[in-house]
């Protein structure tokens, strides 16, 4: 009896790695079976850079990396990350390339890589995802990367230059770790 | 590459390739949007409130039991048609501004007060009406309003605006109009609104005459961040937390509906994420029940749209007829223009679109075309409710204008570049218009006009693919002296004795990049400091109780209205600064001047010392210039853009793409040009949507919507958008130090029917509805 429910106990909890670090939840209240990660990540951690906008994994606003991959957060329940590792826009180092290449984008023939930035964290995220798995992808593998996620102020010729750009960043920055005296 | 442009006025800040002043901000998640700023752990004991949506185009509660809804464990309050704070509500509209202005009720622009406030009624499917809760959680709101048994007096309805303006069609707002046709208002005049010199004399004496017709959908903003809003109302003060982006218009509503004063009410907003027009201008009655709600649980609540409730409202779909009169040398001698439009369940401000700016277009575009006739007639239907969208009325117009550019031009055997350079300008300019000859000229040379063939007679590529190429051209809005109504445009700066500069001018960013222009336009004004864009603290937050009014973020004005005001701000400055200096030296005012920082006097050649040096031995005050100036209304007229497109059309299967598209505008002074390029780019996307993909489509037999979600709404995403050429130019130049004129909001304008003219110039038959599905080319090749 005792052993069961000490097993119900735990079936009744989750356990999320978010940017680093372990986190443990008990279902109940507004946690249930049915909670997204997206609400979980939000509401109960503040992480509000991601962006829940059409809820039903059409828009690519919610993305974060689950180890190491892009999921739409709105579209995984919270109990399907259960042991996994999460990682959100917030779990970005200062100096991210990703990040970095997004702000600055600003060349003539391109425009900016965002305007109103809601769907930017989305982006961002897709963008870490492909980097991580291909540091130098070309322009069509930008954008069937990418092609999931919409951006309604339609930056998407700055978007994807960024993308290009924080991929010559990364290199850059290889290269100098590398390089006899480069930077760690 | 690109090159970029070059300035016509050198300048420090202003007009150059750089950062967003919030892309780092926002390209790091931290921006706050307004569902950020009111999560629960901000608002420990928050409510959720949801609304009943019709389920029903057109239907009226009769009767209701609410008994079950009320006991449900996580309720706290409930609110019903019935409820007398809810009955006692003043019939209203959801578009009172065209949001340049802050007006009251009575004043609202155009005086359709078809609008209940959770009343009994539903015109659409979609509707919110009736019954509001407000619970500990969505869920539990949700399962209260199932839970609230009615009893519907279904109603007939119509969907389709000319059977809504038969005798006998469903009326859609029977206890108010006794047709579905509006009826002629102050602000948008007769039937016929425009009427010079005599059109029909001259169709009858015109050697050339053509006749057109276009059919423009309802395509929706579909901005990504939902309608949102937190109402706290306790004892007699209301905060509420929002994404309108008409932080005093806000306020004026809730003040005029709710009864409070303007000091107990405080609208507070930060970044919101995309606007497109979208709500008109915010005054929406969700603001009233959520407000009510907060009232009666006395507790915050929270009210936000899912993506299914953010389709609430539309460009008006509009069938435009056109009749045009020419010379056989090209002169056009007459044209008529009549619109039916389809304004949806709520007329709100589809007036605007469908008179005010044809009206205006009859001056931008239109005035040395000596006879004219426009008439339009706005009808009621039973679906999403028209409204302003991002190039509000101009994108239907253009739908037909450019097309009857095409057709004459073919019709009279001359190239449609020269007969726009013939034929139109502004009013305050004669013909030709430079800027209308430029932005032309410039994107006939990047897309290869002078090699195009005729229409359909392009080589084959893979055997079944034409390619063609198009334009359309079009007015820029808006110019300073078109912004009369906004009335006075404020700003506040505040020089810091250690030469840094706290910078208000309020304006709630959407995304257009006004605030980069803002703080851009603040370091130009300031440049006898020698101060850079890092020394200039400015807000995303806007805060009605910070006694200013916000430039709200429309007509791409904003870019340069509060520009403008601050070189006045920076001259009062300048001379505050003269007198401290001249007393600290010992001088007269005038004989003390500033460059890059530094005090400069002939009567002390040898004077070394630098403003932050004689702040410091002051008192160390701030200098606070508070502006309030009304736009300069001398008319100057505007300049012109123009969109280029080719396209490839597979004649086997119908699918078009677009391959390339070049956008040209003359911007006067371009504010920003990375922001600039990046609206011209970015217009596309919208363009492209609605001339290709996106559409609301019924289920006609029910009226219910079927695709209220953004996997049936095709927005185009980076796989779909092809190579776009951004061409800034400067050629026209309006009043004061920059003359600029606002470009963001146009350019979706003219993107349908430079498509649509590149489908023409590959296939050789012209299909006019957009949007151009598969099915519709199929069908125009006889092959459907």
């Amino acid at each position: 009896m005792q052993k069961n429910e000490a097993a119900s106990s735990r079936e009744r909890g989750i356990r999320i790695r978010v940017n680093g670090q372990w986190r443990d939840f008990a279902l109940g209240d507004d946690l249930s079976a049915s909670t997204t990660l997206a609400y979980l990540l939000r509401e109960r951690l503040g992480f509000t850079g991601l962006k829940v906008s059409c809820d039903e994994g059409a828009c690519g606003a919610c993305t974060v990396l689950e180890d190491g991959a892009a999921v739409l957060s709105c579209m995984v329940l919270a109990v399907e990350a259960d042991g996994h590792d999460i990682q959100t826009i917030e779990g970005l180092p200062a100096d991210d390339p990703v990040v970095e290449a997004f702000a600055e984008q600003s060349e003539p023939g391109f425009g900016t890589a965002l305007q109103c930035g809601y769907c930017t964290p989305g982006f961002v995220m897709t963008a870490r995802a492909l980097l991580n798995a291909n540091p130098s992808p070309t322009l069509a593998e930008v954008k069937e990367a990418l092609g999931g996620n919409i951006c309604r102020c339609g930056c998407y010729a700055g978007i994807a230059r960024a993308v290009l750009n924080a991929s010559a960043k990364i290199a850059a920055r290889k290269a100098g770790a590398a390089a006899p005296g480069g930077r760690a | 590459m690109s090159e970029g442009f070059t300035q016509r006025v050198p300048r420090k800040f202003l007009g150059k390739y750089r950062p967003k002043i919030d892309g780092q901000e926002k390209a790091s998640g931290k921006a706050k949007y307004a569902d950020d700023l009111t999560i629960k752990s901000r608002f420990p004991d928050l409510l959720y409130a949801r609304v009943l949506h019709s389920p029903h185009p057109h239907a009226r509660i009769r009767g209701f039991d609410s008994s079950k809804a009320e006991a449900l464990p996580g309720v706290v309050a409930i609110l019903t048609y019935k409820d007398p704070a809810i009955a006692a509500l003043k019939l209203t509209n959801a578009g009172w501004t065209d949001c340049v202005d802050t007006v009251p009720w009575d004043r609202m622009m155009f005086q359709y007060r078809d609008r209940r406030v959770l009343g009994e009624y539903a015109a659409w499917v979609g509707d919110e009406m009736g019954f509001a809760v407000a619970a500990e959680s969505e869920e539990i709101a949700e399962e209260a309003l199932r839970l609230i048994d009615i009893d519907w007096e279904v109603l007939p309805f119509v969907l389709d605006p000319i059977a809504a303006m038969r005798p006998d069609a469903p009326l859609v707002h029977q206890d108010l109009f006794a047709t579905n046709v509006l009826p002629p208002d102050p602000t948008g005049g007769q039937d016929v609104f425009e009427d010079k010199g005599d059109v029909d004399a001259d169709f009858a004496r015109a050697e050339v005459v053509v006749e057109g017709r276009s059919i423009h959908h309802n395509a929706t903003q579909g901005s990504m961040d939902n309608w949102c809003c937190l109402v706290d109302w306790k004892a007699d003060q209301l905060t509420v937390w929002s994404n309108s982006y008409a932080a005093d218009q806000l306020r004026m509503h809730i003040h005029e509906m709710l009864g409070l004063p303007l000091h107990k009410i405080r609208a507070i907003a930060s970044y919101v994420g995309g606007q497109f027009g979208r709500g008109d201008t915010g005054d929406q009655p969700f603001f009233l029940f959520t407000a009510l709600l907060a009232k009666k649980a006395g507790r915050p609540v929270k009210y936000r749209h899912n993506r299914r409730e953010s389709f609430l409202n539309s460009r008006q779909p509009a069938i435009y007829d056109c009749k045009a009169g020419a010379r056989r040398d090209g002169t056009i001698t007459s044209m008529y223009f009549k619109s039916i439009g389809n304004v949806g369940a709520y007329a709100d401000l589809s007036m605007f679109a469908l008179k005010f700016v044809p009206k205006e277009l009859a001056e931008m575009v239109l005035a040395h075309i000596p006879n004219l006739r426009m008439e339009s007639y706005g009808v009621y239907t039973n679906g999403l409710p028209g409204c302003m969208m991002r190039g509000v009325g101009n994108s239907q117009f253009n739908l037909i204008f450019g097309h009857m550019i095409d057709l004459l031009a073919e019709r009279l055997g001359m190239d449609p570049i020269d007969l726009c350079v013939k034929n139109f300008a502004h009013e305050w300019e004669s013909l030709p218009s430079a800027s209308l000859d430029a932005v032309l000229r410039e994107g006939a040379k990047r897309i290869g006009w002078e090699s195009r063939h005729l229409p359909g007679k392009g080589e084959p590529y893979e055997g079944v693919k034409r390619r063609g190429i198009g334009f359309s051209m079009h007015p820029a809005w808006h110019a300073e002296w078109q912004e009369k109504r906004r009335g006075q445009v404020q700003v506040s700066m505040t020089l810091n004795p250690d030469c840094t500069v706290l910078l208000n001018a309020a304006s709630i960013e959407i995304g257009g990049g006004s605030n980069t222009c803002n703080v851009l336009g603040c370091a130009e004004a300031l440049g006898f400091l020698g101060i850079g864009v890092g020394d200039i603290h400015w807000t995303s937050v806007v805060d009605t109780n910070d006694g200013i009014k916000d430039c709200v973020q429309t007509d791409s004005a904003v870019s340069f209205l509060q520009s403008e005001v601050m070189m006045h701000s920076a001259r009062d400055i300048k001379e505050r600064l003269r007198e401290i200096a001249a007393a600290h030296l010992k001088l007269r005012p005038e004989q003390v001047d500033f460059a890059e920082g530094r005090i400069l006097s002939p009567a002390l050649p040898s004077l070394s010392m630098t403003v932050k040096e004689l702040l410091r031995k002051g008192d160390m005050a701030p200098i606070t210039v508070n502006k309030s100036l009304a736009p300069d209304t001398t008319p100057t007229g505007i300049p012109f853009f123009a969109n280029f497109a080719e396209v490839e059309v597979d004649t086997s299967t119908g699918k078009v793409d677009v391959l390339k598209l070049i956008v040209v505008n003359d911007c006067g002074t371009v504010m920003y040009a990375s922001g600039a390029e990046g609206q011209q780019i970015g217009g596309q996307c919208m363009g492209m949507g609605e001339a290709l993909t996106e559409e609301i489509i019924y289920d006609k037999a029910t009226g219910i919507p079927l695709n209220f979600n953004w996997i049936d709404y095709t927005i185009p995403t980076m796989a779909d958008m092809p190579d776009i050429d951004p061409v800034l130019l400067e050629v026209w130049k309006g009043v004061g130090e920059y003359g600029a004129c606002g470009i963001g909001e146009g350019t979706v304008t003219c993107t349908p029917r430079a498509i649509l003219n590149a489908i023409y110039n590959a296939i050789g038959v012209r299909v006019n509805d957009i949007p151009i599905k598969p099915e519709k080319i199929i069908s125009a090749l006889g092959k459907g």
